[in-house]
């Protein structure tokens, strides 16, 4: 029974955030738009019990479910009129996955990576939540609201004074209430399709740059960074965050590649779902907004049409601040949380700022304690970004891009610890820090040395052996289809290797 | 042929990862342990209630023993006071391994109201957990001088997590 539930919540999360998806129009690979739905339905599926409780709708199951499942219709009302348009048959064969294939080289990756997956999986199922933050806070208004079927309940009577956590975004507890009325006392099965979808995105983020060996590699040492794998069976907010934050990214800086409009409004979208997890990733995305501007700008946009645009990609991360944040704590919750007292006092002594960054990279990255956290990707990140110094073709543009994230948001992460004090170095900010993971790998995706170094191993392969059906074309962004070149592969597009016509004018910003 | 050798160097790669530096000790005390672990609990019989007591240990523990001695005697709108932790540490040298549940999370264990020596409500609390090197006992608190003396007594100790 409870393999019943499991398999329709997935379901649920893959056909609620299809909707949200296809109502984007971008044209994907197959294996981003199974991730990406999955990813987005998980969001989807935090957001309607908070949205029920806005409205003051008694988080019944039935109420739940219910609405859960017309949120879903809703979602999806373009493909259901294009079913009844083509018919269903016309709209299974747009949807038709292309031939399975892999090379022989990639089933240690593969078996390695099932090894951690299954290992969390299973955790996330049988253990219950463990961690203070969540216990404390989000995981035991989930646990009463499922009993008095409201997020305001009898957990904001008793003696709070030694957390905050009740305060913090209803991201979880949504999650958490709908999986124990499905069926799950502990919750917590919702990590484990977050976790395989976002690493099934990356493995693939990472083939479309590199050699599956040297994608392979990396997202190994990605899996095997000791803090973030234990995320990923202990529910909180960053290893979420992370994974939000790292799509908005993705697709910004697709965007600043292709035009595409609408690759930089699903960016908004995904940086208001990390702002509605985390309400500080609000800074970290106006960090973003010189490089966005120099892109709208480069694209001779009259200053309303670019202000227009910003207003429409910071709308969602203003709501996502907005609605969990002042209208929330400040509206509806009966105890309130002055974050205004909160704020360090005197900002005019920036000597704690500077020891701020000294202490996050020789205390949290570069040190024994950071070997712990981390493994040790920050070493290997660092050596090559100077390796790639004497290449050819060095930091392009993907590459500067990436780097400028990581950039901004160690001195985002210093600059909000200085200002919140409450953020502190070794939970806080250590916990801020996974969202670097994923901007490191990106980066090693477009260091030159490792484009190289993909390239020859191609070159050395010639024809590579496939399992499964081969297609009759290898997939043009795939590094084999750089083999042979003697230059720098060019970055792809993200979309590349999808058989992908260009953009049409409607969709193309002017 | 050639992919055969990418396929050892797969191998290779991956077996290097796992031997290299810090990497073999987390490995082994974590994913691995963690894959024994999955190997014994996947054909185990506890329930849920089994399961949090097996993974919360002793705090869960002293939680579910005033839970039901609050259940056993019917008593009615128990607030329940804990020594601080600091107590146990600086005193009787039993923390961590034994350590009193903050509020919110012995609410969350047991649906019953807790508070601490230093908590806004203390002066509600009309049930002592008392925890000796013996076991725990759970003690009514039958008027505020009373209290007062147990405040008293504890005021040295401040509170912790």
């Amino acid at each position: 029974m409870l393999l019943i539930s499991y398999v329709l919540l997935v379901l649920y999360y893959l056909v609620a955030g299809y909707g949200v998806l296809t109502l984007f129009r971008l044209r994907l690979k197959t294996a981003y738009v199974i991730t990406l739905s999955v990813l987005l339905g998980v969001a989807v599926a935090s957001v309607v019990p908070f949205l029920m409780q806005l409205l003051f709708i008694p988080l019944t199951p039935v109420a739940v479910f219910g609405v859960l499942i017309l949120a879903a219709a809703a979602l999806n009302t373009p493909s259901i009129l294009r079913i009844r348009r083509e018919g269903f048959t016309a709209f299974r064969r747009s949807l038709k996955p292309p031939p399975f294939r892999l090379s022989p080289y990639e089933i240690p990756f593969l078996a390695i990576f099932a090894f951690f997956a299954i290992v969390s999986i299973w955790r996330c199922y049988y253990l219950p939540p463990t961690s203070r933050d969540a216990l404390s806070g989000p995981e035991a208004i989930a646990e009463f609201a499922v009993r008095e079927h409201s997020m305001i309940n009898s957990f904001f009577n008793v003696d709070l004074s030694t957390t905050n956590n009740q305060f913090k975004s209803p991201y979880l507890i949504s999650l958490q209430l709908i999986c124990k009325m499905a069926g799950f006392p502990f919750g917590q099965i919702w990590l484990s399709p977050v976790f395989v979808s976002f690493t099934i995105f990356l493995y693939h983020a990472l083939k479309e740059k590199l050699h599956p060996i040297v994608a392979g590699l990396l997202l190994l040492l990605f899996l095997m960074t000791p803090e973030t794998y234990a995320y990923t069976f202990m529910i909180l907010y960053d290893y979420s965050n992370m994974i939000f934050f790292f799509l908005s990214l993705w697709f910004l800086f697709g965007y600043f590649r292709n035009k595409v409009a609408a690759w930089f409004y699903f960016s908004g979208l995904l940086m208001g779902i990390a702002t509605y997890i985390r309400s500080e990733t609000v800074v970290l995305a106006f960090l973003f907004l010189p490089p966005i501007l120099l892109a709208l700008y480069r694209e001779h946009m009259t200053a309303a049409k670019i202000a227009l645009a910003c207003l429409f990609f910071f709308l969602p991360s203003a709501l996502g601040y907005y609605l969990p944040g002042p209208l929330y704590i400040g509206h509806y919750l009966p105890a309130h949380y002055d974050v205004g007292g909160l704020v360090n006092t005197d900002l005019s002594d920036w000597s704690p700022l500077f020891q701020r960054y000294s202490d996050m990279a020789t205390r949290l990255i570069f040190s024994i304690f950071g070997v712990h956290l981390w493994g040790y990707i920050f070493f290997v990140a660092v050596g090559l970004l100077i390796v790639e110094f004497f290449v050819p073709g060095r930091y392009n543009r993907d590459a500067r891009n990436w780097l400028y994230a990581i950039g901004v948001l160690y001195l985002g992460l210093g600059a909000l610890g200085f200002v919140l004090p409450l953020i502190d170095l070794n939970d806080t900010t250590k916990r801020e820090f996974f969202k670097m993971l994923p901007l490191l790998l990106l980066y090693l995706a477009n260091n030159a040395a490792l484009i190289r170094l993909s390239q020859w191993i191609s070159r050395w392969e010639g024809d590579p052996v496939v399992i499964g059906r081969v297609s009759a074309k290898p997939a043009p962004g795939s590094a084999k289809s750089v083999g042979g070149s003697a230059k720098p592969a060019p970055a792809p597009a993200p979309n590349k290797g999808k058989p992908a016509p260009a953009p049409s004018k409607k969709r193309r910003r002017k | 042929m050639k992919s055969l050798i990418l396929t050892v160097i797969s191998f290779l790669l991956i077996l290097v990862v796992l031997n290299a530096g810090y990497y073999p000790t987390w490995f082994n005390s974590k994913p691995v342990k963690y894959w024994n672990d999955f190997l014994t609990e996947k054909d185990d019989t506890l329930d849920a209630a089994g399961i949090r007591k097996s993974r919360y240990g002793i705090s869960y523990v002293i939680s579910l023993s005033v839970k039901q001695a609050v259940e056993s005697k019917h008593l009615s709108n128990p607030v329940i006071l804990f020594e601080p932790n600091s107590y146990y540490r600086d005193s009787l040298h039993i923390y961590p391994n034994v350590k009193a549940p903050e509020p919110a999370v012995f609410y969350y264990y047991t649906g019953l109201e807790g508070v601490w020596t230093n908590s806004p409500d203390v002066g509600r609390a009309n049930y002592l957990v008392r925890v000796t090197k013996k076991g725990v006992a759970l003690e009514a608190i039958h008027n505020p001088a009373q209290l007062q003396q147990i405040l008293a007594y504890y005021r040295k100790f401040t509170p912790i997590l």
